[in-house]
């Protein structure tokens, strides 16, 4: 590829990038709002910077200087708070973020209560505002392996309501509508396990095998079996999820730990204790 | 005479612009979110990074968070070491940040810590001085690494405290 050909797609790139930026801002425009447009038009200096960096930070404050009531800025303010475990800052920018575009970034912050710091009932607390003001589909997670009702089900099994997360989770499933996603019916076979209720557990694990098989539909496959008494399929299932698990075929989230996620030593425990009860 | 005096300028000139990273004066953001400067007055002098300018996050280098034993042992760790005092009820979150360095050492730690409604909140100390210990102790970071070699990285621990007992262990 000569240089003048290199030099000519990375142009075209850069401007169809600056054409769909400018475009996003041109909906504050044909909504005559100005200010958020100006805003808008400062803020697009920031993308070029890492999320973490102090330019990034200070050009979204001059959107906000320009704008104060420009949620996007916060929005994106907030994320290197959000990773880096700054929960105070972030808390207080996220809720600018809300407070200035509540529709667009209720569902998001209850994510974030949810997937960073583990607080189930500000999780669900937002999730059921977004609710109660949407009329269709609330939406998926940051990332999409989430819908958010099946987020919301997960908090109320973290918080002991687990007859709750699986009528939610239930719900959801049998609306044909909508998309069940990578981990969908691993959680709500463990949700079955959970409550004891194996068959149901069973059939939702061996979906999860079929749509995205990994170690920890195995492995909970194996306990399912192992409560019924079936001493061979426990081993085969263990066996296979111990295997599944050393090939890095397991449940990986960027930044956090996600819920079910099972470990090497668990599955380790689990075949030792079937050996000794062999024996 | 005249290398000794460039060397010790260089020195100096080094060391300043580590400890402050070409962030002018006025600014009230550190270099990157989340930087935690040597401080002489809290840190281990013999703690030291590998490039000072270039610390990076831990998800910048792995997807997740890379213990020896996973964060299976570091619960586990928490589970046996951390002695709950009956009598202290706080509740809320506790925030330690700290850096890995390229040899797996770590070092600078930093708290920070709120409620459950999010606003500064300071923890009894038996809580937050165990807590520190325990994570200063602990030995299973993973050296982590780019295509040029083992990085310094950002690692951090939030505790959820109810009642003055650890709930969870994030990230």
């Amino acid at each position: 590829m000569t240089k003048l050909t290199k030099y000519i797609i990375v142009w075209v790139i850069a401007l169809c990038q600056t054409i769909s930026t400018a475009q996003n801002c041109n909906v504050f425009l044909y909504q005559k709002d100005t200010l958020q447009y100006e805003a808008c038009l400062i803020a697009e200096d920031a993308y070029q910077y890492y999320q973490y960096s102090r330019e990034y930070q200070e050009i979204l404050d001059k959107a906000i200087e320009k704008c104060p009531h420009f949620s996007y800025a916060y929005l994106n303010k907030s994320t290197a708070y959000l990773k880096s475990g700054d929960f105070i800052t972030w808390k207080y920018l996220i809720d600018k973020a809300v407070e200035y575009n509540f529709r667009e970034n209720i569902g998001y912050r209850g994510w974030c209560k949810f997937m960073f710091f583990r607080d189930y009932q500000g999780a669900i607390d937002d999730i059921e505002a977004l609710e109660a003001v949407s009329k269709g589909n609330i939406g998926y997670s940051a990332g999409g392996h989430y819908h958010l009702k099946v987020a919301k089900a997960l908090c109320y099994k973290q918080l002991g309501d687990v007859k709750k997360a699986i009528y939610i989770m239930e719900q959801y499933m049998h609306d044909t509508t909508n998309q069940i996603s990578v981990f969908d019916h691993l959680h709500l076979g463990v949700m079955y396990l959970e409550t004891g209720i194996y068959d149901k557990a069973i059939t939702q694990l061996n979906l999860q095998s079929v749509q995205n098989d990994i170690a920890e539909n195995q492995y909970y496959l194996a306990l399912c079996h192992q409560k019924m008494g079936n001493d061979s399929l426990f081993s085969e299932h263990i066996t296979k999820a111990k295997e599944m698990y050393l090939r890095s075929q397991k449940m990986v989230f960027h930044y956090t730990e996600p819920i079910d996620r099972v470990y090497l030593e668990e599955i380790n425990q689990a075949l030792i204790g079937n050996e000794k009860a062999n024996k | 005479m005249y290398k000794t005096i460039i060397f010790f300028f260089s020195i100096v000139f080094m060391t300043e612009s580590c400890q402050h990273p070409s962030v002018p004066k006025n600014s009230k953001y550190l270099s990157m979110v989340g930087d935690i400067a040597q401080d002489p007055k809290l840190d281990d002098p013999n703690f030291t990074l590998c490039d000072e300018k270039n610390t990076k996050q831990y998800h910048n280098l792995n997807e997740e968070m890379q213990y020896e034993g996973e964060k299976y042992a570091l619960d586990q760790t928490f589970a046996t070491q951390f002695k709950a005092d009956p009598t202290i009820k706080d509740s809320g979150m506790i925030r330690i940040r700290f850096i890995v360095n390229c040899k797996g050492e770590t070092g600078r730690f930093r708290l920070m810590s709120s409620g459950y409604d999010y606003k500064e909140k300071q923890f009894n100390n038996a809580i937050t001085d165990q807590l520190l210990t325990i994570t200063k102790s602990l030995k299973g970071w993973k050296i982590l690494s780019d295509k040029r070699g083992p990085k310094d990285y950002y690692q951090y621990l939030i505790f959820k405290i109810t009642d003055g007992q650890i709930k969870e262990i994030m990230p």
